[in-house]
């Protein structure tokens, strides 16, 4: 499968496990048989594991692998919101902010996501970020709603109300945190991010300048197919990901990511 | 009409006498028969210390404002002497003006101890002036306050009559004959003025009213004769009210007092619903909404909340205030409960009627609700829209402004983007620091980028680096500081960061290093 499939239930050129992804998806959703919104990262291999990319309507866990690369999270965060229509609202709470600065206009609109789209929320504590996101999810015509939090560790409850309140609409729900989670959580997918070094760093290749941005992503935890790690690349000049290497066995945080179940939470 | 507080300062200390020792209770008894000792309040007029207020058992031994306060210690040792203090007495003046709303909209301050209120086309909703007054009577002496009121058609009458006279109406149309038997201190003149007139004999309103008004204007000034009109009615005098006056309001009487949240917020969708109406008949939406909360024991709550477009609905504005509401700092205090509440427009923008569009999703009213819900809930500030600039340092060139404020303006970036092109601008953070945070960076002189930096104690190890791209602050101001020289690096493990270094080599022997954002 090359092309993201966006259209539900095409038997063919499929395998086993994601039809049997997709059938117990359209269980669970409300709406049945009507496909969720995807959202394609325009990577192949990625948007395979995803089911033809990124689901709307639905919670997504991006963590950033340690804390100084918190921006490195959120700025995955915003390109996939680039990637939607729609108004962007970002909720961070004023830790957040101070730690590792506020959204910069200029700076989005080079990431291709329109500063106009944008509506930033500085809330004071993490519980009014959740209530927060969880107010814009239920707006309609919401492309993307981010959520930043600092705080370690979050409830499953707090992660399923998020989760329901994005299945309300299609807006696609993102929550940043700036390490990963060792909790329980009811998100689709959960991420790890992590800065890696650009294409043009050599040692002492001062006069090179920063190549491109490159994400070594691990997808951790994913409802709707086996989870992997990649390194994208993010072009700037064409507005797409590219694939710089992928390496699709499991990595070491999937098991303790896995979620225990719910009473024990 | 008008309400004179007599003994403001001194109801002021028993009032909180009395919340000190709630135990001693029974408020039915006049307060000043439980005190003892004479007390006094003495203030600072001109040279000496004089009375500014004493209390009912003072006033029996024959102490007066005015009096001397070492004259009233040699005659009564065992006084009381408290200071005065008039911004608190003010303050509690403000207060019960607007406590007083509850009875109109249009109550204005007397400065120092009087309250006037315009109940033109209100009295009847009590019954009429008399209930009003004997209302207003009843509830103000339970406050604890010793209150004289008085009804006429003009400010100057009614103000004149409470404080001179036993008399609670004065008729339309005998304001004249009431008025001349006062003395002229009800005219509200100035202290010297009186005792100018009374110089050279006159000493009633009466003696003025049919003297030659030339000579008087000459000798005594205009004022004179302006409130001398005033109070005869001869000239308007407009109530200068303490609030502005809300073009809509809605209000709602209880008999028994609410004290529930939900009720609260029951009343105020009702109230919304009785305004919605009104706003559609003349066009408009309300951009700021004031909820007047009067507690039975005289204290007002005002909740105030905005919105970003001209609002209708009285869904929507229920929604605001349960945010506001959770959002309190000091959640709602009913005390014994609410009796009235009063929903008010303060701003109404137009707004035409629009058309039910069947066919649409997502209608920008949607996002407009929600950045109101979430400014009522965090304060207007916190919820923004990026706005560009025509401004070189970055911090100037993008900022964060309210996003209630600006829903629908220009947000400029369209002239930002061709400025980027025109002048191929190097890349930008999408997140910076609020303020540029000083690190310690190793750099090759004269203008080379860092080697190596620490920021927040952690080192970096710079593997690229580009620029300097120099950003001048404007030159007619010097508040935007020295010269900066931007650099984009990327350490070993990835990350990547916007630095500047600010002032040149050859104009600073030491310049320091800033790290101001951060790159995906």
């Amino acid at each position: 499968m090359t092309e993201p499939q966006t259209l539900s239930f095409a038997p063919a050129g499929l395998d086993g496990t994601s039809v049997l992804a997709r059938l117990r998806h359209a269980l669970v959703t409300k709406n049945g048989g009507e496909s969720p919104p995807l959202l394609p990262l325009g990577v192949a291999p990625v948007d395979d594991a995803l089911g033809g990319g990124l689901e709307g309507g639905i919670l997504h866990e991006i963590a950033a692998a340690r804390e100084a690369e918190a921006s490195a999270a959120s700025g995955f965060a915003l390109l996939l919101a680039a990637r939607t229509a729609g108004p962007v609202v970002w909720i961070a709470e004023d830790m957040a902010l101070y730690e590792s600065g506020a959204p910069y206009g200029p700076g989005l609109d080079d990431l291709g996501l329109n500063p106009e789209r944008f509506i930033m929320v500085a809330a004071p504590k993490s519980r009014d970020v959740l209530w927060a996101v969880e107010e814009a999810l239920s707006c309609r015509g919401m492309g993307t709603v981010i959520g930043e939090i600092r705080q370690a560790s979050l409830d499953l409850t707090a992660t399923r109300r998020l989760s329901l309140a994005a299945g309300r609409r299609s807006a696609v729900a993102l929550l940043v945190r700036s390490a990963p989670g060792r909790d329980a959580s009811a998100a689709a997918t959960r991420w790890i991010v992590k800065a890696v070094p650009s294409r043009a760093a050599k040692p002492r290749a001062m006069t090179l300048g920063p190549g491109p941005p490159r994400f070594a992503l691990s997808l951790v935890r994913n409802r709707r197919g086996p989870p992997g790690s990649w390194v994208l690349e993010w072009n700037g000049v064409e507005q797409r990901f590219e694939l710089v290497s992928a390496h699709r066995e499991r990595v070491a945080q999937a098991a303790v990511d896995r979620s225990p179940p719910a009473a024990s939470a | 009409m008008s309400v004179w507080l007599k003994q403001l300062s001194i109801d002021r200390l028993q009032r909180q006498a009395r919340e000190a020792k709630p135990s001693v209770g029974d408020s039915t008894r006049p307060v000043s028969s439980r005190v003892s000792a004479p007390v006094v309040i003495a203030g600072k007029h001109g040279p000496v210390e004089v009375l500014v207020a004493v209390d009912a058992v003072a006033e029996r031994l024959g102490l007066r404002p005015g009096l001397g306060l070492a004259q009233a210690r040699a005659m009564h040792p065992g006084l009381t002497v408290l200071p005065e203090d008039r911004a608190r007495d003010s303050h509690l003046l403000d207060e019960i003006a607007d406590w007083c709303q509850r009875y109109t909209p249009l109550t204005g301050v007397e400065a120092p101890d009087g309250i006037l209120l315009d109940i033109t086309g209100c009295a009847h909703l009590f019954g009429g002036e008399p209930q009003l007054v004997d209302d207003l009577a009843e509830r103000i002496a339970g406050l604890g306050f010793s209150a004289r009121i008085a009804v006429a058609s003009t400010i100057g009458a009614a103000s004149g009559a409470a404080r001179f006279s036993e008399t609670r109406f004065v008729d339309t149309g005998r304001e004249r004959d009431f008025l001349s038997v006062l003395p002229l201190a009800a005219l509200r003149l100035p202290a010297e003025t009186v005792m100018a007139l009374a110089r050279v004999g006159l000493k009633t309103i009466g003696d003025l009213i049919d003297l030659p008004r030339a000579p008087l204007t000459a000798r005594f000034g205009g004022n004179l004769l302006r409130q001398l009109d005033r109070a005869l009615g001869r000239e308007f005098e407009p109530l200068m009210p303490r609030l502005p006056v809300a073009p809509y309001v809605a209000e709602q009487r209880f008999a028994e007092p609410i004290a529930r949240e939900e009720d609260v917020l029951a009343v105020t969708e009702r109230l919304a619903m009785q305004l919605k109406p009104l706003l559609e008949y003349r066009g408009e939406g309300a951009r700021q909404f004031e909820l007047a909360l009067f507690r039975t024991d005289g204290r007002v709550h005002h909740v105030t909340v905005a919105t970003s477009r001209p609002l209708r609905d009285a869904q929507d504005i229920r929604a605001l205030f349960v945010e506001r509401l959770t959002a309190l700092a000091d959640p709602l205090d009913p005390g014994f409960g609410f009796d009235v509440a009063r929903l008010a427009v303060l701003r109404a923008e137009p707004r035409p009627p629009e058309q039910i569009d069947l066919a649409s999703h997502a209608d920008p009213g949607d996002l407009d609700r929600l950045v109101d819900r979430l400014s009522a809930r965090f304060g207007a500030r916190r919820v923004s829209r990026l706005l560009a600039h025509d401004q070189h340092l970055p911090e100037l060139a993008a900022t964060a402004s309210p996003a209630q404020s600006t829903a629908g303006d220009a947000l400029n970036w369209a002239a930002f983007r061709q400025f980027r092109f025109a002048v191929d601008l190097s890349p930008r953070p999408p997140r910076l620091l609020a303020k540029p945070e000083p690190i310690e960076a190793i750099a090759a002189v004269p203008d080379g980028p860092p080697v190596r930096f620490r920021w927040r104690r952690a080192l970096h190890e710079v593997v690229a680096a580009e620029g300097p791209e120099r950003i001048e602050g404007a030159w007619w101001t010097d508040e935007q500081g020295p010269t900066r020289d931007y650099f984009r690096v990327e350490d070993s493990t990835g990350c990547r960061f916007w630095l500047f270094r600010a002032g040149l080599y050859r104009a600073t022997s030491a310049p320091s290093w800033f790290l101001h954002g951060l790159f995906a």
